[in-house]
């Protein structure tokens, strides 16, 4: 609905705010507090048991890793931790710094860190990340005060960046204050280590943070953040306008390009690791010896789609780009060397033929997202002669009936939680527990599980080329497009874009 | 009388009891909780895990029972979404929408009711036509449209009030405004017609026979009758406010069940969307049924008919 909303009062939101000029600053500088609106309601503070972007933006100000992620280098840091180190192939020495303390005071210690990976993993915990910690973690030991041992149950090559990002450190005890866990001791009333504490949270409604004086690391510039939820993007528009907020984030392409043409507001475009890309059922799994399972048919289908003009006019932003692999080119792993398939709708028809469809045939398109892209792809395969009935649907419905094995294709988009790495994409969509899995090539499965059980980053790329490499060459996949990140900021507001396309509201300070 | 208002509450409660199933079952064909409680990109394993803690693998039917089991011992249950029972959930949000529903049916009282009177009483003139016309704007105008233009007009070009939020009492001015306002043409009309029917009657004639000129005869003796279908009507109206509150709610951020009721469909939180229907249900009978009480303590003669 807010979508709609948009669609339909943008025009005369963005005449009026162009018309009549900036309004009267409420958030900014005079009171050094950067108010920023997420339309995505935040419900519960504690990133062990959340997923989605806004819960990523708010951790990165409240909470502290043993790791950090350089955003520039992607490459991980010290954080609480100083160091690592093998001990043995089954056991890593983590070492911690001395002067890391929580939100309420106390000096965090070993004992914080192995009792935060220890329940993590616990099979009672219905933590979040707990999937992602248990395939390589068996159990986390104090070995003294700002030494822990990680015994793994697995060697995996994501270990430490899981360290730098998943795992948010909590007080030994968090959530064992009473006879049972208490899986919402952090929800509202949160202790974290990060830049900024939490002075209140009304769930889906405020949350106000403040500097925290007592940080490890290097201080944030701006003193305090309110992150407000604001359902419609129309009143978000509204607010920046007015200076009620000085920061917005997924904003729609016309909508950050008119209103950042105002003097007091920004238009940022940045890269986001988010691609999209359609899924053929090229192993019959839906439809056995369906149209799809012809190599001649997916490479028709990629021959037929205009990229760029997508990227350029549908994405747009400057950093959308036509993609070309089933990964994000700037993961690790995601060669760029692989079979491309340039804009040639000829060409395109000429493969239909050959394959034994001259004159085009039947195919359900299933989309969620986008739906202008989504349009545009389907213009492009009809222009080739296949008909395609656009099924485009809510994000749950589609699971469900791809669940169902009833899609034979779909447009999916997929943004690695951020990381740089081709394993967050591949494990997801190549893998034999999957339903996102339908080109049926064992090699492939065989190759990124592969990529998966050595710490040998040489190993891994191999791997990921001989994967990428063949998904390219079968066109198991039609690669679409690179998204871009548009934000709305004021002006005021220097607020540094970032690689993985991140926002970190921490890195931001006043101009 | 009293056995009226069992039969109807009687109904009500039928009414919203099959409103709630049909919801359930609609909710669940359309929408998978754990995938929009997981997000979009989330690890298929932890959908799994999500599925298994509220227990949303057992069939549809089963949970749809457990929840009218619970529902008619007073337990709701506990939302997917919020990780709260929903019935506080509603508690802590009522008061507010009950706030801008009284506030919109104020708006609509002090403005519908003296415009009705005035078209009935310059009939066929020019503040005839203008009531006419801002009764057929108010209906063609969109809610969402209205709050936006206001927005502009009075947040942002004119800062005098905010652009949203619930925190004070200068928050519910545009909302009220514009939720108001969107009853103003029924309550309006009613007012005009009731008005102009009241004026040609026979006690009326009898009134002015009597001296009875101006203010004292609108107010003591036609507005009473000429008001009685519009109580009817505004009572119908605050079901309304309570009920369709939505789309205001979510254009001006305000906290309350309208807004609830939105983010609950879009993350498929079955419990919160049972009990708001429920509830709305239940409210839109309430109030049709305090419209027939009000009317009958109006109009002695309904109370013998």
């Amino acid at each position: 609905m807010t979508a709609r909303l948009h669609r339909v009062l943008g025009p005369f939101v963005l005449a009026a705010g162009l018309a009549f000029g900036p309004g009267i600053a409420a958030a900014g500088p005079e009171d050094d507090t950067l108010r920023a609106a997420m339309a995505g309601e935040i419900l519960n503070l504690d990133y062990l048991y959340t997923t989605r972007r806004e819960y990523i933006i708010i951790a990165n100000m409240t909470d502290a890793r043993l790791f950090s992620m350089n955003p520039e280098t992607q490459q991980v840091e010290p954080s609480v931790a100083t160091s690592y180190e093998f001990v043995d192939d089954m056991t890593i020495e983590v070492k911690l710094r001395d002067d890391v303390r929580f939100h309420d005071g106390s000096l965090l210690t070993a004992a914080d860190v192995a009792y935060t990976y220890n329940w993590v993993i616990d099979e009672n915990s219905e933590s979040h990340a707990r999937t992602l910690i248990s395939r390589w973690l068996d159990r986390a030991e104090v070995i003294d005060d700002h030494t822990v041992h990680f015994h793994l149950a697995a060697v995996n090559p994501l270990i430490i960046r899981d360290m730098s990002q998943r795992v948010a450190l909590r007080k030994d005890g968090t959530y064992h204050q009473g006879d049972e866990p208490d899986f919402d001791a952090m929800a509202i009333d949160l202790i974290g280590a990060g830049p900024y504490r939490v002075v209140s949270f009304n769930p889906g409604v405020e949350a106000v943070l403040e500097r925290f004086d007592d940080y490890f690391g290097d201080a944030p510039e701006i003193g305090n953040v309110v992150v407000r939820t604001i359902p419609d993007i129309g009143t978000q528009q509204a607010e920046i306008m007015a200076g009620g907020i000085d920061w917005m984030f997924n904003v729609p392409l016309d909508v950050a390009q008119n209103l950042g043409m105002r003097p007091d507001i920004d238009h940022l475009a940045g890269p986001d690791l988010r691609v999209s890309f359609i899924v053929l059922d090229a192993g019959g799994i839906v439809q056995e010896d369906g149209p799809l399972t012809d190599v001649r048919v997916r490479r028709a289908m990629n021959h037929a789609i205009n990229r760029d003009e997508i990227a350029e006019f549908l994405m747009g932003g400057g950093a959308s780009e036509g993609l070309h692999t089933a990964c994000h080119p700037v993961q690790f792993g995601c060669v760029q060397d692989v079979m491309r398939y340039d804009y040639d709708p000829q060409r395109g028809r000429e493969l239909l033929a050959e394959a034994g469809y001259p004159d085009g045939f039947d195919l359900d398109l299933w989309a969620y997202r986008e739906r202008p892209v989504s349009e545009a792809v389907m213009s492009d395969l009809e222009a080739i002669g296949i008909n395609i009935n656009l099924r485009y649907v809510q994000l749950e419905t589609l699971n469900q009936a791809r669940a169902a094995q009833e899609i034979p294709a779909y447009i999916g988009t997929w943004g690695s939680s951020g990381v740089p790495d081709t394993a967050l994409i591949a494990r997801v969509h190549f893998s034999d527990t999957s339903d996102r899995h339908l080109s049926g090539d064992a090699e492939v499965v065989e190759w990124v599980l592969g990529a998966e059980q050595t710490a040998d980053q040489d190993a891994r790329y191999e791997f990921y080329r001989q994967a990428i490499t063949r998904i390219a060459e079968q066109a198991y996949w039609v690669p679409l497009v690179t998204y871009t990140a548009n934000y709305l900021v004021s002006s005021n507001l220097n607020f540094p874009l970032d690689n993985d396309g991140v926002p970190r509201l921490e890195n931001a300070s006043w101009r | 009388m009293l056995n009226y208002i069992a039969q109807r509450a009687a109904l009500a409660i039928a009414v919203a009891f099959t409103v709630s199933l049909a919801a359930f079952v609609l909710l669940n064909i359309a929408t998978d909780p754990a995938y929009a409680i997981a997000g979009e990109d989330a690890d298929p394993e932890v959908v799994e895990q999500i599925r298994q803690r509220f227990g949303l693998d057992r069939p549809v039917w089963v949970r749809y029972l457990d929840w009218l089991g619970g529902a008619l011992r007073g337990d709701f249950g506990v939302s997917y979404y919020w990780n709260k029972p929903v019935a506080t959930l509603v508690a802590e949000r009522v008061g507010t929408t009950l706030t801008l529903a009284f506030s919109a049916l104020f708006v609509t009282i002090a403005i519908a009711i003296p415009l009705g009177a005035l078209a009935a009483l310059n009939r066929n003139t020019w503040i005839d036509r203008f009531a006419l016309w801002v009764a057929v704007s108010a209906q063609a105008v969109p809610n969402f449209w209205l709050g936006l233009i206001l927005i502009i007009l009075f947040a942002v070009m004119l800062p005098i009030f905010p652009v949203s939020g619930d925190a004070t009492w200068r928050h519910f001015v545009l909302p009220a405004f514009v939720l108001g306002a969107s009853s103003v043409p029924p309550v309006m009309r009613l007012m005009r017609t009731g008005l102009i029917e009241v004026m040609g009657s026979d006690y009326i004639r009898t009134a002015r026979a009597k001296g009875f000129r101006g203010t004292a005869l609108l107010t003591r003796h036609a507005l009473r009758n000429a008001l009685l279908p519009v109580v009817s009507v505004l009572a119908v109206q605050l079901g309304h406010k309570v009920g369709g509150s939505v789309i205001t709610e979510s254009v001006f951020a305000i906290n309350g069940l309208g807004r609830l009721a939105l983010q609950s469909i879009l993350g498929a939180d079955i419990p919160t969307v049972q009990i708001l229907i429920f509830i709305f249900a239940l409210v839109f009978v309430a109030m049709n049924l305090l419209a027939d009480i009000l009317n009958a303590a109006l109009d002695p003669r309904l109370r013998i008919g």
